[in-house]
C-alpha cells in the first residue's frame, strides 16, 4: 500500500508541475474569436501587426463530432460569449437567421467598394429581413476538373473553352458520360460518384426548400435523382463516395474495382480549397506509382455552384462591438490583408515578426481564392506561373474560379438546406441500389425530416 | 438491535452526505432542466420557450420513427450483450481457474481491453474504410468468390448492423473481463477447496459457487451495461452519416436525441423528451432486473455465507 | 486416473490457448491498423488502408510539433485531470457505497434505488444546460468544472456497492469497533485495503475515462493553455478542408501510451489486492 501511495503522490505533484503556467496579463483590449480552423489566427495576428493596442485570443475549436457547434450553441447565452465567431456554409445560415448575431451593415459599403462576389454577401445575408450578420474572406465557387490525356483521346481536344462547350449544360455532360463509357469500353466514368454533382443540382434550384413552412421539392431536385439514377444504371459513376478511398484513388488513376481491372475518372467537381487540398495533393498516389498532375484542366461545368467556406459574425452583446466588426473588415473587405493573404505575403517568419510565439507551420500559402472581386482582378496574372497552375497544363487556376465565380447564386441557401439535403442522401442511395423504389425514396426521406423539423408542413 | 448500533446507523448519512452535497451542486440543475425543457418547445436558436404540455411526446408516438428507434435500441444491445458477456464469462473462468493455470493473466487482460482505451471516430474510420466499396473486404471476398461483385456494404442494413454490434462487443468485451475477473477473485478459494475435495466438476462449481456469489457484480454489469446499451451514440453516429443509415436500421435513440438537438433550431425541448422517455424506460427495466435478481433478505444470507 | 486428469486438462489447455490466441487476433488486428496509421501520410490513409507500415512517422511527428501544440503541458494538463478525477471518483464512490452497504440508515433503500436511477440519465444532452449553469457558477473554462461533479459519480457508487457487498466482512468491523476505532478510521485502515482490488478496477475505469473525455471538455474548457492531451490532438482537425490524418493517427497513438502505462502499474494490484484478503479471511 505505502508503494501505491508513493505513486499516487509523485503523479499528483508531476501533473502539478506540468501543469503549472502563468500567463502574463496584458493591458490591451482582448478581442475573443471562435473558430474551427486554425486558418483565420493568420489574420488574428496580422492584425495584432496593424492594431498594436489589440490583443486577440483565438480559441480554436474542432467541428469534427460537432464540438464546435455544440459550444456556440450552449455560449451564446451565457456572459462566456465570443466577440467574433466563424461559421462554416453548412451552420453559417442558422446563425444568420437567429438574433444573436449583430447587424454588420455599416460595412457594405465597404463591400460594395471591394466588391464582394453577390453570393458571399447574401448567404451572410438573413433573407427574412435583408439584414447582414456574416462577411467571408473567401469566395469558394466550384468547378470542374477534368483529365486532360483522357478528354484528348475520347474528344481529340483537351482545351479548356472546347471541353466547356461539351458539357455547358447537364444534358451534354449527360452525352459526353455516355460517349466516354462507350470509347472506354466502360473502364472510365465520367464521375467517382453522383454526390459530386448533387451540389450543382441543388444550387441551380427555382425554389428554396422551404416556403412558408412548407417543404417543396424543386423540379432541380428530381432531375437530379434522375440523372444519378441514370448514372449508376447505365454505368458512368465509379459508385465510390466521396471522401472514400475510391474517390480519391481516381485522382491519381490507381483505382481497381474488386476484380483488379483498372478503371478512370474523367471529371471531378470540386471548388476553389478542392484544388491544393483536394486534388492536388491526391493526384500523387500514395506508392508513388501513379501520378496525375500537370494532366488536369479545369472548367466551369455545366451548372455554376459554390461549396464550403468560412464566415465571421459578431456577437450582437459582444462589449467590444465595435472592435469586432473593425477585426470582420480587416479580414474579409481589408484589399491590403486579402491581397496578403491570397499571394502568400503571409509566410511564418512575417507572423513570427508581430508574435515570436507563433507555430512552425502558422502559415497562408498562394492560392486561396478570396471574395473581393477587385483584388481577384488585381492578383490573377500572378498565378500565371504558379505550381498550381503547372499542375493544370499552364492553365490559370486562379482564372478558372474567376470565370466561374460571378454566375454563382447562393439566394435561396437557409439554415435548413444541410439537414434536408443529408436526410436526402441515404434514401437515394437506397434507391440507387434498387433496395428501395422511388415513392418509397420520397416518404422515408419526408418522414426522416420530421425528425428536425416538427413545424414542417411536409405534402 | 440496540441503542448503540442504532445510533451508529447514523453515521450512514455521514458517509454519504459528500455525494448528496456534490449531486445538489452539480447533477440535480441539469436534470431538473432536462425535464422542464422536455414540455416546452425551446429552441437553442430563439432565446424563450412555451408551455406546450405534452405535445413533445405526443409527436414522438405520431410516427414510428421514435418506436423503431427504441427497437434498433434495444435490438443492438441484445445482440451484443449476450456475446459479450458470454466470452467475458468464459474467459474470466478460464483466467481464474487454478487447474488450467493460464499464463500471463494480466498480459491477456490487459490486450483485451486494448479496443476501449481507442477514441470511437478512429474506431468507427478504420471499419468504415476496411468495408467500403473499393476497400480490401470487397477486394478479398470478391476475389476468392464469396461475392460476385462488389457491394456497397455499409448501405446495407444487415452489414452495418452487425458491423455496429460487432465494434461495440469488440471495445467493450475487455472491459466486462476485468469486471468479472475482480468478482471472481473475491470468492474465498476454500469454498472451491471444499467442493473439489467433495468431487464436484467445474460445472457444478461454476453454476453452485461462482455464479450465486457473483450475483452483485453480474447485477451491475448487466445493468450498466443496459444502461449505456440504452444510450450507445458513438458508434452507430459515426461508423455512417450520423442519421443511422441504412434505411435507419442504426438510428438509436440517442442519435434521436442528438439530431433534434442538433438540427438547424436546435429544437432542444423536442429532444429533451427522447431523453426523458429513455431514461424511464431504462429505469423500468433496470428496477424489474433488480426486483427479479433480489436476494430474499440479503443481511441473512450473507452471514451466513460467512 | 490421475495421469487421464492431467492429460484432460492439457488438452482443454491447447483448446483455451487457441480460443486465447483467436480472440487475440481479432482484437489486436484493427489496434495494428490504427498504429500503422500513424506511420502513413494522409494521402496514404486517404486511399486506403494497409498492414504495412510506412515511411512517414518522422515527419507526421514534425506535423505533430509544427503546429505549436504545447503537448509537455498538454500531458500534464492530462495527468491532472485524470489523477484528481480518479482519486475523487474512488474514494468519495467507496465512502457512499460504504455508508449503504454497512449502515442500515433510514431511508437506505431509496437512496440506493436512487444512485441506479442517477446511472440511467443520458448525459448528453444535458451537457448544454449543464455548461450554462456552470457559467452562472463562474466556472466554466475551470477544472473543478470537471472533477468536483465526480464526487457524486452514481456508476462507481453502484460498482462500489455491487463490489462491496461480496467484500464487507461485519465480524473485521465489529472486532475494530471493540478496539475502539472510530467509524471513519474503520472505513479508512481496515475498508480501503480491503477493497483494493475493487477500488482498483474502479480506479482504471476512471482513469480511462477522464484521460479520453474530450467532448465535454471542449464544452466546459477554452483557454488552450488548459487543454487536454487528447483535446490538442483533437485540434489536429482544424483545418478542415486538409486533415493530417497520419499527424492524429500518431496523436492518439501517443495519448493512449500513458494510459497503457498506467494500468500496467496499476491493474497488478488487483491480484495482489484479492491475495491481501484471502490471506486475511
Amino acid at each position: 500500500m505505502k508503494r501505491l501511495y508513493f505513486v499516487l503522490s509523485v503523479l499528483v505533484a508531476l501533473s502539478m508541475l506540468l501543469s503549472a503556467c502563468g500567463a502574463p496579463a496584458t493591458e490591451k483590449t482582448v478581442l475573443n474569436v471562435w473558430s474551427f480552423t486554425n486558418e483565420i489566427n493568420t489574420m488574428a495576428i496580422a492584425f495584432e501587426g496593424t492594431h498594436p493596442d489589440v490583443d486577440v485570443v483565438y480559441t480554436m475549436i474542432p467541428m469534427t463530432n460537432g464540438e464546435y457547434q455544440t459550444k456556440l450553441k450552449a455560449a451564446i447565452g451565457t456572459a462566456d460569449t465570443p466577440d467574433v465567431i466563424a461559421l462554416e456554409a453548412a451552420f453559417v445560415k442558422e446563425y444568420v437567421e437567429a438574433d444573436f448575431l449583430a447587424d454588420l451593415g455599416e460595412l457594405l459599403p465597404i463591400a460594395e467598394a471591394a466588391k464582394t462576389y453577390p453570393f458571399v454577401t447574401d448567404v451572410g445575408t438573413n433573407a427574412a429581413d435583408g439584414v447582414i450578420k456574416g462577411f467571408a474572406y473567401q469566395a469558394t465557387p466550384g468547378a470542374v476538373f477534368y483529365r486532360r490525356s483522357l478528354a484528348k483521346e475520347y474528344f481529340g481536344t483537351d482545351d479548356p473553352a472546347e471541353i466547356q462547350a461539351l458539357m455547358a449544360d447537364m444534358d451534354k455532360f449527360i452525352e459526353m458520360a455516355a460517349v466516354i463509357k462507350e470509347k472506354s469500353d466502360g473502364n472510365t466514368y465520367m464521375v467517382g460518384s453522383s454526390g459530386d454533382f448533387q451540389n450543382p443540382f441543388f444550387a441551380n434550384r427555382a425554389q428554396p426548400w422551404v416556403v412558408d413552412e412548407t417543404l417543396v421539392v424543386d423540379p432541380m431536385v428530381e432531375k437530379y435523382i434522375e440523372t444519378a439514377k441514370l448514372f449508376r444504371d447505365e454505368g458512368y459513376e465509379a459508385q465510390a463516395q466521396q471522401w472514400q478511398e475510391g474517390w480519391f484513388a481516381g485522382m491519381n488513376d490507381s483505382l481497381v474495382d474488386a476484380n483488379g481491372n483498372s478503371k478512370q475518372v474523367f471529371s471531378y467537381f470540386l471548388p476553389t480549397w478542392g484544388l491544393p487540398y483536394v486534388l492536388a495533393p491526391n493526384a500523387k498516389s500514395a506508392d508513388g506509382a501513379h501520378d496525375t498532375s500537370g494532366d488536369w484542366g479545369v472548367v466551369t461545368g455545366p451548372l455554376p455552384y459554390q461549396w464550403g467556406g468560412t464566415w465571421l459574425g459578431a456577437m450582437a452583446k459582444s462589449p467590444n462591438l465595435e472592435l469586432a466588426k473593425e477585426f470582420i473588415r480587416f479580414c474579409t473587405l481589408d484589399e491590403k490583408n486579402l491581397t496578403n493573404w491570397a499571394t502568400g505575403v503571409y509566410t511564418n517568419d512575417y507572423l513570427k515578426a508581430i508574435d515570436p510565439q507563433v507555430p512552425e507551420d502558422q502559415v497562408q500559402a498562394a492560392g486561396d481564392f478570396v471574395s473581393s472581386q477587385v483584388v481577384v482582378e488585381k492578383i490573377t496574372a500572378s498565378f500565371d506561373d504558379s505550381e498550381l497552375s503547372a499542375f493544370l497544363a499552364g492553365q490559370n487556376s486562379y482564372a478558372g474560379f474567376a470565370a466561374a465565380a460571378p454566375s454563382v447564386n447562393a439566394k435561396l441557401m437557409t439554415g435548413s438546406d444541410d439537414a434536408i439535403q443529408r436526410a436526402l442522401n441515404d434514401p437515394i442511395n437506397q434507391y440507387l441500389n434498387g433496395v428501395i423504389d422511388a415513392d418509397t425514396m420520397w416518404t422515408t426521406w419526408k418522414d426522416a425530416l420530421r425528425v428536425e423539423f416538427p413545424n414542417l408542413v411536409i405534402k | 438491535m440496540n441503542q448503540a448500533s442504532l445510533k451508529r446507523n447514523y453515521y450512514g448519512y455521514l458517509f454519504i452526505a459528500p455525494f448528496v452535497i456534490a449531486f445538489l451542486i452539480f447533477g440535480l440543475y441539469p436534470i431538473y432542466n432536462t425535464i422542464a425543457l422536455s414540455f416546452t418547445d425551446a429552441t437553442l436558436m430563439s432565446k424563450t420557450g412555451n408551455f406546450i404540455g405534452l405535445m413533445n411526446f405526443e409527436r414522438l408516438f405520431a410516427d414510428d420513427i421514435f418506436m423503431n428507434a427504441v427497437k434498433n435500441t434495444w435490438l443492438l444491445w441484445i445482440l451484443n450483450f449476450i456475446p459479450q458477456v458470454g466470452i467475458a464469462m468464459l474467459l474470466s473462468v478460464w483466467f481464474t481457474n487454478a487447474r488450467l493455470n493460464i499464463k500471463a493473466v494480466g498480459v491477456w487482460r490487459a490486450l483485451f481491453f486494448l479496443p476501449n482505451l481507442l477514441m470511437p471516430a478512429a474506431v468507427a474510420a478504420l471499419f468504415f474504410s476496411l468495408f467500403s466499396f473499393y476497400g480490401p473486404v470487397n477486394q478479398f471476398l470478391v476475389r476468392s468468390g464469396f461475392l460476385p461483385e462488389a457491394m456497397q456494404f455499409l448501405q446495407d442494413v444487415t452489414v452495418t448492423r452487425s458491423l455496429v454490434i460487432f465494434i461495440q462487443w469488440w471495445m467493450w468485451f475487455g472491459q466486462t473481463i476485468i469486471i468479472l475477473i475482480a468478482g471472481m477473485t473475491s470468492i474465498p478459494l476454500p469454498l472451491y477447496e471444499a467442493a473439489m475435495v467433495d468431487g464436484a466438476t467445474s460445472t457444478q462449481m461454476f453454476n453452485r459457487i461462482t455464479l450465486p456469489l457473483l450475483k452483485p457484480i453480474l447485477i451491475y454489469v448487466f445493468v450498466t451495461s443496459l444502461v449505456g446499451g440504452m444510450q450507445m451514440f458513438d458508434i452507430p453516429f459515426l461508423l455512417t452519416d450520423g442519421r443511422g443509415s441504412p434505411s435507419g436500421s442504426i438510428m438509436t435513440n440517442n442519435i434521436l436525441m442528438y439530431l433534434k438537438f442538433s438540427s438547424s433550431k436546435g429544437h432542444i425541448g423536442a429532444a429533451s423528451s427522447v431523453g426523458v422517455l429513455v431514461f424511464f424506460m431504462t429505469s423500468i427495466c433496470a428496477l424489474a432486473i433488480f426486483y427479479f435478481l433480489r436476494e430474499k433478505d440479503s443481511a441473512t444470507s450473507k452471514s451466513a455465507k460467512r | 486416473m490421475f495421469n487421464n486428469y492431467k492429460f484432460n486438462t492439457n488438452l482443454m489447455r491447447v483448446f483455451v490457448y487457441i480460443v486465447l490466441v483467436i480472440i487475440l487476433i481479432v482484437t489486436v488486428v484493427p489496434i495494428w491498423l490504427l498504429i500503422v496509421n500513424a506511420t502513413r501520410s494522409t494521402v496514404e490513409i486517404q486511399q486506403g488502408i494497409s498492414f504495412m507500415p510506412s515511411t512517414h512517422l518522422f515527419e507526421n511527428y514534425g506535423i505533430l510539433l509544427g503546429r505549436g501544440l504545447n503537448l509537455g503541458r498538454g500531458f500534464g494538463n492530462s495527468l491532472f485531470v485524470a489523477v484528481a478525477s480518479t482519486i475523487i471518483t474512488v474514494y468519495f464512490s467507496l465512502l457512499t457505497a460504504y455508508g449503504i452497504v454497512v449502515y442500515n440508515f433510514k431511508g437506505k433503500k431509496l437512496f440506493s434505488n436512487f444512485i441506479v436511477v442517477l446511472v440511467m440519465i443520458p448525459m448528453q444532452l444535458s451537457i448544454i444546460g449543464f455548461y450554462q449553469y456552470m457559467s452562472k457558477l463562474g466556472l466554466t473554462d475551470n477544472y473543478a468544472s470537471l472533477i468536483l461533479p465526480l464526487i457524486a459519480n452514481a456508476g462507481s457508487v453502484f460498482f462500489g456497492k455491487q463490489y462491496l457487498e461480496s467484500v464487507v466482512i461485519n465480524d473485521l468491523i465489529d472486532a475494530a469497533r471493540v478496539d475502539g476505532a472510530s467509524e471513519i478510521g474503520i472505513f479508512h485502515r481496515i475498508m480501503m485495503p480491503l477493497a483494493v482490488p475493487g477500488a482498483m478496477t474502479m480506479g482504471i475505469f476512471a482513469f480511462v475515462a477522464a484521460w479520453n473525455n474530450f467532448f465535454n471538455a471542449f464544452i466546459l474548457i477554452s483557454s488552450i493553455e488548459k487543454y487536454t492531451l487528447p483535446m490538442l490532438v483533437q485540434t489536429l482537425r482544424g483545418d478542415v478542408y486538409r486533415t493530417e490524418f497520419g499527424a492524429i493517427y500518431l496523436g492518439l497513438a501517443v495519448t493512449v501510451v500513458p494510459i497503457i502505462l498506467i494500468y500496467a502499474l496499476f491493474s497488478r494490484y488487483i491480484v495482489s489486492g484479492i491475495a491481501m484478503g484471502s490471506v486475511k479471511e
